[in-house]
């Protein structure tokens, strides 16, 4: 069985980490405790140690790769060669295992080096709720002390997944804050979850043992199904479902194993919303950036002394460098929009007509202060302005970016918008 | 509180009952000097003589008559019954006479007749005296039917039994007439058709008769230790049956399982599962499952006799299989 190598959550407010080095190489054995590779943060630099014995395979980000939390970004594996397949693309997010919903994951944060669990104490918000991203989400209680754990992001929080008092790894996604209200939300303990989440690896900094995934019980069950297609359950779980006016056949599409009694009502109760997927309405993406500073005016005049004075192109080129290189941005500025075809330096920026694979709408010389367009032909961000800063707003329908890839565009191309010259360097 | 064992328990109640009315006499066989194989009325010639303490010859059918009969005319009379299977030759005195007398006269004829007999396997005394056939009479209208559980159960049922103006029938359990348990020096009667809430639980119900009691209350230990809280309820009667404190356990547990030593086939178990099944379905969240003896003739080789009843081991077996969820029989 590998064990996932992921990208760690070295610091609170961390959405990706930059790969400075790789300390093994592809094919090397490493024993437990190894450097395997060092990781930037905003605030510092860490070495990320192996989780236990192998081989080194797998690696699917290079050095100088800034990879989002939670990723996997190799394997340690039993043979040299490997699993034979790549490691699972950054998509494999918690949110698009079994039935949670869709939006960012939270995971329990690494918040002292030694660290390999943090204890839930509260929770601070009721599933359902808006929250800020400043808001308190939770209180984690380490060795050492108690803290406040912001949700980090705007929107809704959608699903629990763990409940307070459970001791929960480094790494496991324990909430899921949804950008639109979710019309169910998931609330179940840790110790319940089914299967182990995909960036659940516990954090590679601290030493550990490999802790079994906390296979729930009720997988185990065989399943049963009846000839006549009928439900197997309880008449108490039926008389239930009927009061709460839930439909027993949910269970049967999610696939939970029959016969079905009264402890199966939570997960009936907590499987998501299927309407948007039923009526054929296509889902849609919204998500928002706020940006405190505006430091892509500075830029902007930098820019200018380098001889890049057309804003579009920069935004243009920050953009495909978020997108990935080699793609074509659409800018819509002052009603005028221009395409560019990017590498995502400055220089590899220029005009074209190719097809646009992403739109760029800038807003910051209006007066328009938040955006709900709905999804259009290509993921569109928004540039718009806000109090002491900037805001980078995210749409895009379900069908063009998965919600990880999403993530990553907006984190990616905010962080950019905020300090260009950062990343330009 | 003294403890007492079952025989002593039986013989106190005949004896206050034969002191505080003198129309309550005994009859059966070795009654008198014997005070019956299993000794449980030793004594009670030596106080009552053997006007009141009648020895029979061996002819069940034809004291059992006798005693119809002196009950219809003034008297309270207890049948000795040596053994529970000998109820076979006595079914129509019992069933056809005693039983519907008071409603075919009209009401103008009592027939308060007391049936004291046993029951229950693993004495080794083989297929004619091991069975357990409560469900026999139970299924008889007109007839009262109590299972004690115990020394106590056995004094308090056997007093109100004997003042009750209508045939009952008694099944004592054979091995448990040395078992003791605390009996109160003052006098007491048990009322019929309350069953009595053994050990609270908010899991599972267990519902026992007799030596089965037992069985459950072991059950629930076992269980305990596995954290399922097991309720153990002792109807002490089956006829009449205490329905509303079985259903109220059921509703509250929602997982019942019902243990007797009867044949489980058409036995009281499903009686009651089904009655269960009947008023709390809605409250129900797996089979109402039915524990009784195996259906064979009791074997007299001990290995095979014990497996024929219910232990506790199986009984917290099928009680973790409703608890998990465990479809027992697929549908």
């Amino acid at each position: 069985m590998p064990l996932d190598v992921i990208m760690p959550a070295l610091g609170m407010a961390q959405d990706t980490g930059l790969i400075v080095a790789w300390h093994k190489s592809p094919g090397d054995q490493v024993a437990e405790g190894d450097v395997l590779f060092e990781v930037e943060t905003d605030k510092a630099t860490m070495e990320v140690e192996a989780a236990g014995a192998g081989y080194l395979t797998d690696v699917a980000a290079e050095a100088g790769a800034e990879v989002p939390v939670g990723n996997v970004i190799a394997r340690i594996s039993e043979t040299p060669e490997g699993t034979g397949t790549a490691a699972p693309a950054p998509a494999s997010q918690a949110n698009a295992q079994d039935d949670l919903p869709e939006g960012h994951s939270v995971i329990m944060p690494t918040l002292g080096m030694a660290q390999d669990t943090g204890l839930i104490v509260s929770w601070q918000k009721a599933p359902g709720e808006a929250v800020a991203a400043d808001e308190v989400l939770f209180e984690v209680e380490t060795d050492k002390s108690t803290v406040e754990v912001p949700a980090g992001f705007d929107g809704f929080f959608a699903a629990q997944l763990a409940d307070a008092g459970e001791d929960i790894p480094v790494g496991q996604v324990i909430a899921i804050i949804s950008a639109e209200k979710p019309a169910t939300t998931v609330q179940r303990s840790a110790a319940s979850t089914p299967a182990a989440p995909a960036p659940a690896t516990p954090a590679p900094v601290a030493e550990k043992t490999e802790k079994p995934a906390p296979a729930a019980k009720a997988a185990a069950k065989p399943a049963v199904t009846s000839q006549d297609g009928r439900i197997l359950a309880s008449p108490k779980l039926r008389r239930l479902a009927m009061e709460q006016g839930l439909d027993l056949n949910r269970l049967v599409k999610a696939g939970h194993p029959q016969p079905y009694h009264v402890r199966d009502l939570d997960v009936l109760r907590n499987l998501p919303d299927e309407t948007p997927a039923v009526s054929g309405v296509a889902a849609s993406r919204r998500i928002t950036a706020a940006l405190p500073e505006d430091g892509f005016a500075e830029f902007m005049v930098w820019a200018a002394e380098q001889g890049f004075k057309d804003g579009s192109l920069l935004l243009a080129a920050l953009a495909a460098a978020s997108f990935g290189s080699q793609s074509a941005i659409e800018v819509e500025a002052f009603g005028a929009s221009k395409l560019f075809a990017s590498d995502g330096s400055l220089s590899g920026t220029e005009t074209t007509e190719d097809e646009a694979t992403l739109r760029i709408r800038d807003l910051r010389f209006c007066r328009i202060s938040s955006v709900e367009m709905g999804s259009e032909d290509m993921p569109v961000l928004t540039l718009s302005k806000n109090a002491s800063g900037l805001t980078v707003t995210l749409e895009c329908g379900a069908h063009h970016l998965t919600a990880p890839e999403a993530v990553a565009l907006i984190s990616n191309f905010a962080g950019r918008i905020e300090n260009p010259l950062r990343h330009l360097l | 509180m003294r403890n007492i064992t079952l025989s002593q328990a039986v013989n106190e109640a005949l004896a206050e009952e034969m002191r505080r009315d003198e129309t309550v006499f005994i009859l059966g066989e070795d009654v008198a000097e014997a005070g019956t194989p299993f000794k449980v009325l030793s004594g009670l010639v030596e106080e009552f003589g053997t006007d009141r303490v009648v020895d029979t010859p061996i002819a069940e059918p034809g004291f059992m008559g006798i005693a119809v009969g002196a009950a219809m005319t003034g008297t309270r009379p207890v049948v000795d019954l040596m053994f529970g299977d000998f109820i076979f030759l006595i079914m129509d005195q019992l069933c056809n006479q005693a039983a519907k007398t008071h409603y075919m006269s009209g009401g103008k004829l009592n027939v308060p007749l007391v049936v004291r007999t046993n029951l229950g396997a693993t004495r080794r005394s083989a297929a004619q005296h091991s069975q357990s056939l409560h469900a026999l009479v139970a299924h008889i209208p007109g007839l009262k039917v109590a299972l004690p559980s115990s020394a106590y159960e056995a004094k308090g049922l056997m007093k109100t039994a004997i003042r009750d103006n209508n045939p009952v029938v008694i099944f004592e359990d054979k091995l448990m007439y040395n078992d003791k348990a605390p009996v109160p020096e003052d006098e007491y009667l048990i009322p019929f058709g309350e069953a009595n809430i053994k050990r609270e639980g908010t899991d599972i119900t267990l519902i026992g008769t007799s030596s089965m009691v037992q069985v459950c209350e072991k059950a629930a230990e076992i269980l305990a230790a596995e954290g399922i809280s097991a309720e153990v309820i002792d109807p002490r009667t089956i006829v009449p049956l205490d329905e509303k404190t079985l259903i109220e356990s059921a509703k509250k547990t929602s997982r019942v399982i019902v243990v007797d030593e009867g044949h489980q086939s058409f036995g009281i178990t499903g009686e009651i599962a089904s009655r269960i099944n009947e008023k709390a379905f809605y409250h129900l969240d797996g089979p109402v499952l039915r524990m009784g003896a195996m259906d064979v003739p009791v074997p007299f080789t001990p290995a095979l006799e014990d497996l024929t009843v219910p232990t506790p081991e199986a009984l917290a077996e099928n009680a973790r299989k409703l608890m998990s969820g465990e479809m027992i029989h697929a549908a």
